[in-house]
Formats: structure tokens, sequence, C-alpha cells
């Protein structure tokens, strides 16, 4: 393949990148998790005091949240986002979709880099995975909403790039590449394992390199432990791993009973000890985890369960990929071009953090295997063109068949390449019409829509109740309601009940005049006015109903009401 | 062949020998309701020449109204005719098919790679392709699996095997056409898969073989073309006329059930017609939905968790294993390479590589995937990747001349490898031959015989005995009729005007099948209950409890 202009089409591919990643990106996804409204609200709040929500200055280790403790970096990132557009879903989503845009063009510089100094046309291979990870069902479901990941795979993907423009040429890049990896911490939990695993495997690959420039080698490493060493306390610490130590599969008590078990079928002899250990046992269950984020469906067909990283319909990677992606394994090993072993290592290793959790396969926490998916398929393309650029020499069916109707082999080559192309348009299409046409009805009350209608219509006529009482049963209400409402963070902060829960939740149970909690009756306060926020379906009979909000497919979320006063009446009926 | 060769093909005859025979009516622990089933009726064709319907030397049985190919059936009737109806004998001829494929799987390989100097050297021990390969597939979980019952699959595959042998054999050798011819049409007779799987293998041949097939004599292929059609016509003319035995591949296809899998795309076409959305309507064609759950189903059979983890349902699995030995999963992966890129004849991997992917397709379209027993034909494929690949690791490693602390780091590795591979395939024997009874006896449909057997003592004091038919005691009358060995000739007459389908009551003798529904029924003395611990509410005292292998209630007797 000869590509006469390069940088053309790579600015139409980021620009492609840009479209599928900005166009309608604050209403579809239709509505904020309140993953994505705590970061707006975190960054809203430290753009205005420099605290977030809670009060801690300038945080750089972690953000308290609802007690998951984020790494912090994606609320600052959207603090510039959110001080020009306001505190919307579109400021939230923005520097998500602006990094997996710039991903796409980094991209392009990494498989530059990873197929430097080899004989193949590196601008055609490196814009073939741009433009595949440009149009990728996976990339673009995770650059729509305020995912971190992919913000800490875009710090990743930069970091293996300037490492390699390190030990290549420019040897300062070697500094900017470490910084690139800490940057990648403090961004999301998994890049934690996967960038010290990655920049071990670099630094042992190019050691000879690094041994020649010891200086640049040096100077990176202690910047590196500079930047990592303010919150290496915190890293280490039991608030960081909490999550983990509840989602991970090491402590699943099952395990151990069916060992036991079979120990005892066994007689409890000494050898059967030996192989129904636990920890053969556990690590099966890792490898089971491990091998479920290959599960065929879960690839190509239906991506993953959880509709927020997938429309359901589509796999991570369009069905388009497949030969191409195991073709483009396969003769990439054979042919051992460039730097193909950080292309396989970097897949394998992109997976270990996300196999130790109970949910597999997971989308998100595999970003980080991102973009070696899209740099194999892109080889097995590329291998595939060039192999039909040479068949009108090798093939040609009409004169072998003595029949002049069939078409010639160059004829047979471009009808091939069209077929092929117009395929990857048809899932292409299948994928982009479904999630816009369908996705947002389909799975509204996933992407907890709601809130917003609801509270604006609270606000409208709030001033009539002395208190709000909000229903937690759809889960933290108290964050969309800082977030749609605006409150200053110094009101939410003087204001808030904050509580800790024995599992290491952090709940707020009200602030203002908003009460929040599962039971509404229970916070009823004295004899005060009181508006109630409830799931549609569990408001008393007594409720004077002011309005219902519905999700997209119609079925009715929160019923906004009043109870008119007759206690002794209540009590009977109860 | 020389005499190591012949050495070590016994040594791999008596290994599978023993993984095949040994224990075979205890473990797996009791018959699952096809077994009985084909037991039941070869008996009955034993007895009668009429299978349990009455009908005189079927093709197909109608059984539980899934019309089984009848193959297995004769197949087993010369051994329940010396050992009696019992299920030792219904699995038997499975079981010897399967080590007979061990020993054809060696052949296979060998012609295969024939031309091949691709081999391991232990010593003055030369292992080639074919020896590993057999001795794989000895070993192999999958084919242990179900070689161990009576499964129709099984010889089915085996089937294939001989059928692709003797085909290869014929470029010499032309007259064994004339049996591969045989041997294909044969196994239409077998197994349903068949039907689709042994016309797509046999184009597959002709395709890669074209020349050599064009240097064999005329009469020849004449001859073989006649044989299959003459043998299979019967058969397809059978299935596709038999409206009740189409019902049964819809049934297990994934067009069956269409509301629940439609109710998306339903919805979708809704919202595209509302919104006059024309592109919509084309792209949320339900025929694309169609399309992709086949494909679904097809790329479904390469989920590295079912084929070296889990496995699909208990029956299909030894508890904690998948279908494959972990260790093996690196030197599949290696062999694969190897075979693509190695130095082979190309008609060879193209061969090899167009087999592999034409097994998930009869599969593919049947709801249940990936399925173990559907896609059996993936055997013995996967141990010849699996053998190319231990060869391969094992030259490429004898040139590793690293070394840590004075040990050659190839030993470190082989030694290494050799212990894990050890604890793996003991780990399996266990997990087989142990712990299987023991978790998966529900599975195994456990309880009949221990119950029966008290029936046997017990039935004269009571006028009638009424068995519940509700899972997991599905198909109960089948087991009683085997365990029973009721007389075929009684049977058939008083089932007559009971259809005997798949959901129906049974009657014969004073035994009723039907749900038990406690508080309506009548509770004499003189009638027993046989029925599951669910069924009898309101503190009933049973007065003999049957127990699953783990210890929980399976099947409660009850006098009324």
């Amino acid at each position: 393949m000869n590509l006469a202009k390069p940088k053309i089409i790579l600015t139409i591919i980021v620009m492609l990148a840009a479209i599928l990643r900005f166009w309608q990106l604050g209403t579809n996804p239709l509505s904020l998790t309140w993953d994505e409204a705590s970061w707006g609200y975190n960054a809203y709040s430290l753009g205005i005091d420099g605290r977030d929500e809670f009060g801690r200055f300038l945080p750089f280790d972690y953000l308290e949240s609802f007690g998951d403790f984020k790494p912090p970096m994606y609320a600052y990132l959207d603090i510039v986002p959110i001080w020009i557009f306001g505190l919307n879903e579109f400021a939230v989503r923005f520097p998500s979709a602006l990094f997996g845009t710039l991903t796409v063009l980094v991209t392009y510089f990494l498989v530059k880099r990873l197929f430097f100094s080899t004989r193949i046309n590196t601008s055609a291979l490196a814009l073939l995975s741009a433009f595949i990870l440009a149009i990728s069902p996976w990339h673009i479901n995770l650059s729509r909403a305020a995912f971190e990941a992919n913000i800490a795979t875009f710090f990743l993907i930069c970091g293996v790039w300037l490492f390699l423009c390190g030990v290549y040429e420019r040897k300062w890049c070697l500094v900017l590449s470490i910084a690139s990896f800490v940057l990648s911490l403090y961004t999301f939990n998994s890049a934690r394992v996967v960038a010290p695993i990655l920049v071990l495997i670099l630094g042992i690959g190019f050691r000879k390199e690094l041994l020649e420039q010891k200086k640049h080698a040096m100077i990176a490493l202690v910047v590196g432990i500079l930047l990592i060493l303010p919150s290496l306390k915190f890293f280490l610490s039991s608030e960081a791993n909490l999550r983990f130590r509840e989602v991970n599969i090491f402590s699943d008590p099952k395990v151990i009973e069916i060992a036991n078990q079979e120990i005892a079928n066994d007689g409890n002899e000494w050898w059967s000890k030996i192989i129904h250990n636990r920890r053969f046992a556990y690590t099966v269950a890792y490898l089971r985890h491990y091998f479920d984020n290959f599960n065929p469906s879960f690839l190509f067909i239906k991506g993953d369960g959880n509709p927020k990283f997938s429309t359901q319909d589509v796999g991570q990677m369009y069905l388009w990929d497949l030969p191409f992606l195991v073709a483009g394994a396969f003769v990439l090993l054979r042919k051992r071009e460039g730097c193909w072993w950080i292309i396989s290592l970097w897949l394998i290793i992109g997976i270990i953090p996300a196999a130790t959790a109970r949910e597999t396969h997971h989308a998100l926490r595999i970003e980080a295997a991102l973009p070696t998916f899209q740099i194999l398929t892109a080889y097995g393309v590329f291998i595939f063109v060039n192999t039909i650029s040479n068949i009108n020499r090798r093939l040609n069916l009409g004169q072998i068949a003595k029949i002049p109707a069939l078409p010639a082999g160059r004829q047979i080559k471009y009808l091939v390449l069209s077929l092929c192309f117009l395929f990857l348009i048809f899932n292409f299409l299948y994928y982009y019409h479904g999630y816009y046409a369908h996705y947002p009805r389909e799975f509204s009350g996933e992407w907890q829509y709601g809130y917003k209608d609801s509270i604006e219509f609270v606000e409208t006529i709030k001033d009539d109740f002395d208190q709000i009482n909000v229903t937690t049963l759809l889960g933290r209400p108290y964050i969309y309601y800082l977030f749609y409402t605006k409150t200053h963070p110094e009101d939410f902060r003087r204001t808030a009940i904050v509580r800790e829960d024995p599992y290491g939740f952090t709940h707020v149970d009200g602030f203002g005049a908003y009460k929040f909690g599962d039971d509404l009756s229970k916070l009823d306060n004295g004899n005060k006015r009181i508006l109630y926020v409830n799931v549609s379906g569990r408001s008393p009979r007594k409720a004077n109903i002011f309005k219902t909000v519905k999700l997209l497919n119609n079925d009715p979320v929160f019923t906004i009401y009043e109870i008119v006063h007759m206690p002794e009446e209540e009590k009977k009926n109860e | 062949m020389n005499k190591k060769n012949i050495v070590f093909l016994t040594l791999i005859v008596i290994i599978a020998s023993i993984l095949r025979l040994w224990q075979l009516g205890k473990v797996p622990s009791s018959p699952d309701w096809d077994e009985v089933a084909l037991g039941y009726n070869a008996y009955s064709i034993i007895e009668t020449g009429r299978d349990e319907y009455g009908k005189f030397m079927p093709l197909l049985l109608r059984s539980f109204d899934d019309y089984k190919p009848a193959l297995y059936t004769y197949f087993s009737i010369p051994f329940i005719s010396i050992l009696g109806l019992n299920i030792f004998a219904v699995r038997l001829p499975s079981a010897i098919f399967g080590i007979l494929t061990v020993v054809v799987t060696y052949f296979l390989v060998r012609e295969l790679f024939k031309d091949s100097r691709f081999k391991l050297e232990v010593g003055n021990w030369k292992l080639e392709i074919p020896e590993v390969t057999s001795l794989l597939l000895a070993i192999s979980p999958w084919h242990i699996q179900f070689s161990r019952i009576a499964f129709e699959s099984n010889v089915a595959m085996g089937l294939n095997a001989i059928s692709i042998l003797l085909f290869l054999k014929s470029f010499k050798r032309p007259f064994l056409l004339l049996f591969a011819a045989i041997s294909m049409g044969v196994s239409f007779y077998m197994y349903q898969s068949e039907k689709v799987f042994v016309p797509l293998l046999l184009i597959i041949l002709i395709l890669v073989f074209r020349k050599e097939l064009f240097m064999i004599p005329k009469k020849y292929k004449v001859a073989s073309v006649a044989i299959i059609f003459f043998i299979a016509i019967p058969m397809i003319y059978y299935t596709l006329t038999n409206s009740d035995a189409l019902a049964r591949a819809k049934g297990v296809s994934i067009f069956s059930d269409l509301t629940p899998f439609l109710k998306r795309n339903v919805e979708k076409l809704i919202e595209d017609n509302n919104n006059k959305d024309y592109l919509g309507l084309f792209l949320d064609n339900r025929r694309i939905e169609f399309a992709k759950s086949v494909v679904s189903g097809y790329i479904s059979h390469f989920d590295l968790n079912w084929l070296f983890v889990t496995g699909d349902i208990e029956r299909h699995h030894a508890p904690n294993m998948g279908l494959l030995y972990l260790w093996e999963l690196p030197f599949l992966l290696i062999g694969m390479y190897s075979l693509l890129f190695g130095p082979f004849d190309k008609k060879i991997k193209i061969f090899i590589i167009s087999w592999f992917l034409i097994v998930p397709i009869p599969a593919s379209v049947t709801s249940g995937v990936p399925h173990a027993v559907r896609a059996l034909n993936f055997l013995p494929i996967f141990q010849i990747f699996t053998a190319i690949g231990v060869i391969s690791f094992v030259v490429f490693m004898s040139n590793v001349k690293y070394k840590i602390a004075n040990i050659r780091i190839e030993y470190l590795i082989f030694y290494m490898y050799i212990l894990f591979l050890t604890f793996n395939i003991l780990y399996y024997l266990n997990q087989y031959f142990i712990q299987q009874n023991y978790f998966y006896s529900q599975a195994w449909q456990y309880g009949y015989k221990d119950a029966i057997d008290y029936l046997n003592e017990n039935q004269d004091k009571y006028d009638k005995i009424i068995v519940s038919n509700q899972p997991h005691l599905d198909q109960s009358y089948m087991f009683f009729l085997f365990y029973l060995k009721y007389p075929p000739s009684l049977y058939q007459i008083e089932a007559k005007n009971s259809s005997g389908g798949f959901r129906e009551n049974h009657k014969f003798g004073k035994f009723e099948f039907r749900p038990i529904v406690w508080d309506n029924e009548i509770k004499r003395s003189d009638i027993l209950y046989v029925g599951r611990p669910q069924d009898f509410t309101g503190g009933v005292e049973a007065i003999k409890t049957i127990n699953f292998l783990n210890g929980k209630p399976a099947i409660l007797i009850v006098t009324g």
C-alpha cells in the first residue's frame, strides 16, 4: 500500500474520530451516571475553591466520592471544560471525548514507532490502526461518557510511544514517558498494575539502549519516583485496596468448600491435599476470569453485559475485525516485525488486573489493552490487502477456466476489496444506527435517567416546602441534586450530613433542605411541609402527586408528591 | 511399521482401554435417559424385532420424540444379548469404538503426515506426530467423557476418522474408496449432526485432493458415489418426509422459540416504523438477527473457558475440568502456529484447517451452544494441533543452551512442565473417577437402580405404584422399563394407546408415571408413591429414601 499524503489522511481520520466522539455528547448517552455526576461536581468544586466536595484541599492522591476513593485526575482535567461550558453533561464528558480523540492520533504515532525500521509501509499501517480505533465501538462507547479508564489508556499509549521515541532517538522523551505512565496511575486503578509491568517489560526489552543512555534513564527513574512518592502512602493504604478486596475472586469461600469436600471424598489422603490445594483452585478461577475476556460473544457479538459499555448488539469489536485480528496475530508472530513483542505482551498484561475481579468480562477494566486489538486487526488488514494486491499476477480465474465472462485477476481483486469494505460499512452503520436510534430508549434506566427531570421539577416548586425527602433506592441522589442545582460547595459542606457505612462507603443523608434515605417516612421531621421524591409505585395512597417522571421506554421512575396529613386515618390504614 | 511403533501403539491402546473400560458401568454413576432408552430399545428389538413403539426394525428411534438415528442401538444388540440388559453392556459399544478411534487416529495422522520428518527424539525413542496424537486422544478428557457413555456422537466421530483414513488410503489402493463411501453413508444412521457434517467434509476432501482423485479409475468413483447414495437415500428420504423427526430438528434449533429471541428486535422495528427510519428498517431486519446468532453459535466454540476450564453442562465434563487439559493450551497454540507456517504439505495444511473450521457448523444453528457433544468432531484435530505443538516446542527448546546456576534451562523447563502435566492429568483422573459421582450424581439421574431394587422386593404388597415424571425424574418410565427388564412384547401392547411422547404420562403393569400432587392424591395404603422430596408436602414419612451420592435426598418412596 502506498499512500501519498498520510498527514491529510490522518487529519481526516482524527476529525472522523472527533465527530464520532463529540456529536451529541451531552444527550447520548442520555443522562449521567452517578460517577459522572461526581466527576462533574468535584471538578466544579475544585474550580471554585480548590477543594473537593468534602473540602479536601487540592487532593492529589484520591477523591473520597462515594467511598470508592477515585483517582483524582479526571476531576482536574474536567475543571477547565466546566469553567468554559458550565456544569452540564457535555462538559463532564468533554475530557473523555477529547482524550479519546487524541488517543486515535497518538495511536498513529505509536504504530509508526512500533514498526520503526521495518521494511513495511509504516504510514499505511499506522493510518489503518488509527482508523480502526477511530471507528471502534469499544473505544467510541467508552469515549462518550466520563470514564476515567479512557484517559488512563491515553496516558499508557503515550507512555509507550514516548518510551520508544526515547530509546530510538530523542532521549528526553524517556522522562516524558515515565511522567505519562505515572499520570496513568493517578487516573485509573487498573493502570496501577498495568503501568508498572509495562514499564518493566519495556525496560527489560530495551536494556541495551537504556544502558547506553544511563543519564537519561536515571533522570527518568528519579522523576518517576518523585512523582509517585506523594501518593505512595495512599497506594499502599487499606482504603486504596478496599474495592479490590471486596470484588476480588480470592475471597470467594466456595472454592475452599469444594476443595475440602474433594479431599474428604479421597479419604483425606496426603496426595489429595496436594492436587486439591486451594492455591491451584484459585489459579484456575483466575484463569477462568482471564479467559472470560476473550469470550467470543463478548468481543464480537454482544459486547459487555453492562449496557453502559456496549449497545448489546455489537461486540467490543466489529465482527468484521475477527478474521483480520486472528490473521494479524498469527502473521505478526510469524514475521516478528518491529516491536511485535510489545504488542503481544501488552495485550496479555492489559487484562491481568481485570481478571482478579468477580465480574468479568469487563470492557472498562481491560481498556488498558487497547489499542493492541486494533493494531493487530490493522496488521491483518494490511497483510490481506498486500496479499490480494499481488493477485493479478498469481490468479486469473477467467483464463484458468477458459471462460472469458469471468472477471480477470485485477477485477477480482477490486471485487474482493470492495466486498470487504462494504461489509465493514454495514457493520459500522449497524452499530452507529443502533447507538443513536435505539440505545437511548432501550437503556435509559441503566444510565439513571430521570434524576435531571425530577430535579428540575423539584426546583420549580421547592420554595413552597420546608423539606424535600428523596429516595436513595435508585442510588446516590445527593450528587445529582448537587450537580443539577449547582449548589455552592461551601453550602454543601456546611449542611451535609455525612455517614460512613461498615463496608466503607460514604453516604450523604442530606444537605440544605434535602434529606435522603430509603424509607422516606422515617425522614419526616416535625410538622413541616414536606415534598417527596420517591420510586414510582411506592407512593402512599394519601399522596397528592405532582408529577411522574418516566424513562424513555415509558416505565415510570420517580413520583413527586406531597402527603395531605391526616395522621389518625393514616395509622388505621397501616 | 517397525517394532518400536508397534510397542508404542500397543502401549497407547492399553492406556486407552484402561481409561475407557475400567468401572465402565459405575462411573458415571448411572445411565442418563438417552442411555436407558438406547438400551431398552435394543432389548426390545432383540426380543421382538420391534422398538418400544412396535415399529419393525426402525431406522430412526422415536424414543422421547427426538428421533435418534438408530444405528447405535443395533451396535449394542450383541453386547446386550451376551451380557444382559445392563448399563455396562449399553456403554460397551461406545467404549470399544473409543479405543478403536485411538488406533484409527494413529493411522490417520500417519497418513496425513507421511512425508513429514517432524519428530521428537528422546534418547533412542523417536516420537512422531501420529504416536503423540493418539496418545493425547487416549488420555483426552473430552474423548474419555463420551467414550464412557452410550452417546452416538462418539461412534460417529470414530466413523469420520475411519472415512477420512480410507479416503486418503484409496489414492494408493483405489478399492478402499468404496469402503470410505460405505463408512460415510453409514454415519448418517449414527448421529444427527453427521447429516450436515459429512457432506461438508466430503466437499473439502474432494476439493483439496481433486488431483489425487483424478488419478483413481473411474469405475471406483462411480461405484462410490452410487454406494453413498444407495445407503444415504433411505435416511434422507425418511428424515425429510417424517414430519415428527423434522419437529425435533426445529426443536433444538435457534429458530424454535422466537418470542424472547426477537423481543428486542420487534421493539426496534416499531421504533423505526414510527420514526420513518428506512435505514433502520433495513438494518434491524430479523434475518440479520438470525445471521448474527448463527455466527455467535459458531464462534462460541472457540471460547477458551468452554474448552479448558468450565465445559458446558454437567454431563459433558468432569467437575472443575474443561474438555481439554489446561497444560495443552500453550501447545495447542504453538501447534496451530507450527502447522500454519511449518514444513508441511500445503494440501495437508489446507485440509486440516478446513476440517477444523467446519466442525462447529452443525452445532451453530442449534440452541445451547457451545455443545460438547455436537462439536465432538473437533476430535482428534485438537490433539493433532497439540501434538505438533509439543514436538515443535521440544525441538525448539533442545536448541536453547542457556544455563542458570549450572542447570541447563531446557531441562529445568522440561521438568517443570512434566510436573505440571502429570499434576494436571492426575487431577483429571481424580475428578473423573472419584469426584464426578459425588458432585454430579444428580445430573446423571442417579437413584433409580436402588429405588427399583427396593420395589422389586416389595411390589407385591401394593396394587398400584405411582411414579413422578417431573424434573429431575423426567422420563422415569424408561428407567423403570430398563431396570425391570419389562417384557417388550407386553409393553408394546400396553403402551399402544399412550403416545409415549416427551412430556406425556405413561402406564404399564401396575406402574403409573405422572406428576404427583400430594394434596389431591387418594393416599390408600395399597398405593405406593415414588417421587421427589418436594412432591410430598406436610411431613410425610418415607418408607424408603434414596440419596444422591452427595447425601441429598433424590427419591422418596411413600405409601399412601
